[in-house]
């Protein structure tokens, strides 16, 4: 039986930097396509300088923030700053599938990279690119930083205490999830080719991709004409409560609780051991529990306060309610789900240190993921270049000297 | 059923509420044939709204219409025998089965992925649950929020100190659930016969946040070092400004770390002298400042509108963006001219707007062209016509209350 990943024979060239690009190779990389990031020592990724670094040692080829999401990615180094390491990267393309960039809008044209270059060395390329704000309009070229994109969606301003300011979300969840969404849109791209025979230039908007989560108070918008605030971890839909995160024993411990259907009411009142407040005209229907949600959380507060997030977690279930502790960075690592699950691998990364990233983390029962650590620079330009290539020992000495392979 | 990228493409949804409905949305929007199953008295979303008026209607909730367009929709009994046994007749003839139960009942209902595969080898059955299919938390009951606080990703980097985690002011779990099935769902199905048939992929909302957003950035640092972080309340501790700030009509996010941004911003703020104190001239000394610098800087954004801030930050270099609420991000010329906000038109609801398609692909155009399904609208174009089955046989199936 044929045990194929289910990209094998996929070839990529990324030119994705920093994290959301790297992430849509990484996905397509995990499933078997071959994908080789296109970066160089002229101007070296900033993700590859943030700390910490593999055994404390300061170097961009062990930055072990940078090694998890890069992963699965290969590496060639090419200066695109000159004629010939363009012509280089156009000769590469020639041989792949598919060319990610998440540059804004005329960089990859100024490189003599755009969709049109790249349809005369490959007529039916996939090109996907990810700029911030899409390919035309009035906001096309502008800056934003992966934290900052999603003011730009609403979604910032519906996130934050209830009745509050919004609350920034210090780190660009928009970025691997563009990433993820992105390997979709080359998936959904690949299909139609290999069934028409068609490329395309990919316009992959991150902010119309992330503004899709903003979608239920959209419609709350479109339709009543209602403008969200901050809802704090209440149900989108206001449909629900108790939903909230409560106070656990312990330094910043916390869990999460979902009463969504009268049996988990009933399931969370018997935990609590039928406390009289529970029968209160107050919160005796769902209407009126989610009317007087604060006095309801104060509660329930009270009562998990003394427990342990996971005693109280296990407790809730058997009572059949939905109910999880809160994570921390330290949990991720050690909780008995993620272990089972193999969420998290240690690896041996070629330079010689001990590394630990993320591994296959969707299972697949066929499907057999490859997990790679954090590439190199440059770690496969042997074999790009002289193998894949053609390139003679000769010349490929000389570009190597003149800082065009770099 | 269309001329979309993944036509030919049959997916079965046995989805409710909001992941696998947008799991099997996104292969909708891109031209795939997607029949949502659901149970007589429907999916869940259609009783959560928001409704016209915020009267409960179950043909008018505005989330079940944004997360179901482009799809045909019939009612089955799944728990009935007979309704089983449609939903392998189904089965046999799609490529595609996308649902979010937990796996308790998929094994009661007879429908895990081992009868499943049985009825149809190439079937690849995407799973999208918050805790997965494995693992010691596989039968717990959860939602959403569950699973995205088991990820960290509120206590590293959502909320004050000293108060709760926060997730954000969506279904952030089940849409990133939902996402990252669809890509490794649609490669399962790209690769079905390099891979050498359908199979199970299993997608655990909390394990997909945990792995590629919060353990992507940490969890390196902390196998190594032992030691991690958590939230601060602020955008970015490290460095400043980077943070959310209040102004005359809302909220900007406020960012210029490069000496090229800051520089930019000084300049917008008309260079008051401040600006050229020692202990504001580089981004990790004004971060270590930030009791003094926010309250500056505030004072400026006070004074001035978001719009009129971001268009001089970003003219001068500094990548300013205005926090957009809900309805500025609606009604956005820039959003308008790329046509991503689009019109259909529902025959309950009437003319309705909706969110386009996530992204543009020019030769084979996605995004909703057709609403939502009412309850059951599709049963005997899909009963009839795609399974065969007689006039009779149908309405004893509906006599009998599983259609």
């Amino acid at each position: 039986m044929p045990t194929a990943l289910p990209l094998q024979g996929v070839r990529v060239a990324n030119f994705g930097w920093v994290w959301a690009g790297p992430v849509v190779g990484q996905t397509l990389g995990f499933l078997g396509a071959e994908v080789y990031k296109i970066e160089s020592r002229a101007r070296i990724d900033l993700t590859r300088m943030l700390p910490p670094f593999g055994e404390g040692v300061r170097d961009p080829d062990r930055s072990l923030s940078n090694h998890a999401c890069w992963a699965g990615n290969g590496s060639v180094t090419l200066n695109l700053k000159k004629p010939e390491g363009q012509a280089l990267a156009r000769q590469l393309i020639a041989t792949c599938d598919v060319v990610v960039e998440n540059f804004g809008p005329g960089v990859m044209e100024s490189l003599h990279l755009g969709y049109e270059d790249l349809r005369a060395v490959k007529p039916d390329v996939i090109m996907f690119s990810m700029p911030a704000a899409g390919l035309d309009g009035p906001l096309k070229d502008v800056r934003t930083y992966g934290l900052s994109l999603t003011s730009m969606t609403g979604l910032d301003s519906v996130t934050g205490y209830r009745g509050g300011p919004p609350v920034p979300v210090e780190n660009a969840f928009s970025d691997p999830y563009n990433g993820i969404m992105g390997a979709f849109a080359i998936l959904v791209a690949l299909t139609y080719r290999d069934r028409t025979g068609t490329g395309q230039h990919v316009d992959y908007s991150q902010q119309e991709a992330v503004m899709q989560m903003v979608g239920p108070a959209f419609m709350d918008y479109a339709i009543n004409g209602r403008i969200a605030g901050p809802i704090g971890n209440c149900h989108p839909l206001g449909v629900a409560a108790p939903h909230g995160v409560f106070p656990c024993a312990g330094e910043d411990r916390w869990i999460s609780i979902a009463v969504l259907s009268e049996e988990e009411w009933q399931g969370l009142v018997a935990a609590m051991e039928n406390p009289a407040w529970a029968q209160a005209p107050d919160f005796a229907s769902p209407p009126a529990r989610v009317r007087n949600i604060d006095g309801l959380h104060n509660r329930v507060a009270a009562w998990t306060r003394g427990f342990d997030d996971r005693d109280l977690a296990r407790l809730l279930q058997h009572h059949g309610v939905a109910a999880a502790p809160v994570s921390n960075v330290a949990d991720l690592l050690h909780d008995p789900h993620f272990r089972a699950r193999g969420t998290f691998v240690e690896v041996q990364h070629p330079l010689g240190f001990r590394e630990t990233i993320y591994g296959a983390y969707v299972k697949t029962s066929r499907t057999e993921v490859s997990v790679r650590t954090g590439p190199r620079i440059g770690q496969d330009n042997d074999f790009v270049f002289k193998e894949l290539l053609g390139i003679p020992e000769e010349r490929y000495r000389r570009l190597v000297q003149e800082q065009v392979i770099y | 059923m269309s001329d979309g990228a993944l036509q030919g493409t049959t997916v079965i949804e046995l989805g409710h509420m909001v992941s696998a409905p947008y799991c099997a949305k996104l292969f909708a929007d891109y031209g795939a044939d997607v029949i949502k199953v659901e149970p007589p008295d429907g999916d869940i979303a259609r009783r959560w709204g928001p409704f016209p008026g915020d009267q409960p209607h179950p043909e008018k909730s505005g989330l079940f219409f944004f997360l179901n367009t482009n799809k045909r929709g019939v009612t089955l009994d799944v728990t009935r025998t007979t309704g089983r046994d449609a939903l392998l007749q189904l089965v046999r003839r799609a490529d595609v089965l996308i649902e979010n139960h937990r796996p308790r009942e998929m094994r009661e209902w007879g429908l895990d992925y081992a009868s499943l595969s049985q009825a149809n080898p190439d079937l690849v059955m995407i799973s999208i649950t918050p805790y997965g299919q494995t693992g010691p938390y596989s039968e717990w009951n959860g939602y959403d929020l569950n699973a995205f606080h088991l990820s960290a990703a509120g206590h590293r980097y959502c909320g004050r100190p000293g108060e709760p985690p926060l997730e954000h002011g969506t279904f952030a779990a089940d849409f990133y659930g939902a996402v990252t099935a669809a890509a490794w769902g649609l490669a399962a199905v790209y690769g079905r016969r390099r891979a050498g048939g359908g199979q199970h992929v299993d997608v655990c909302c909390a394990e997909a946040i945990a792995a590629t957003f919060v353990g992507g950035q940490n969890i390196g640092g902390y196998a190594q070092d032992g030691v991690f972080e958590r939230r601060t309340g602020i955008g970015m501790p490290l460095g400043a400004p980077a943070t959310i700030l209040p102004c005359k009509d809302g909220h900007v996010w406020m960012l210029a770390l490069e000496p090229g941004q800051w520089n930019g911003l000084a300049r917008v703020m008309g260079n008051p002298e401040w600006t050229q104190l020692e202990m504001f001239q580089d981004m990790y000394v004004r971060a270590q400042n930030r009791d003094a610098i926010y309250p500056l800087i505030e004072q400026w954004t006070m004074e001035h509108g978001k719009w009129e801030i971001m268009e001089q930050c970003q003219a001068n270099g500094c990548p300013v963006t205005a926090v957009f609420t809900v309805a500025e991000a609606a009604e956005h010329p820039h959003l308008r001219e790329r046509g991503y906000i689009v019109d259909l038109e529902h025959s309950e609801l009437g003319r309705i707007r909706d969110i386009g398609a996530p992204f543009k692909l020019p030769a084979s155009p996605g995004g909703p062209r057709r609403p939502a399904p009412l309850l059951g609208e599709h049963n005997a174009e899909v009963y009839g016509t795609l399974l065969g089955l007689s006039t009779e046989d149908l309405a004893r199936l509906r006599r009998d209350g599983v259609v």
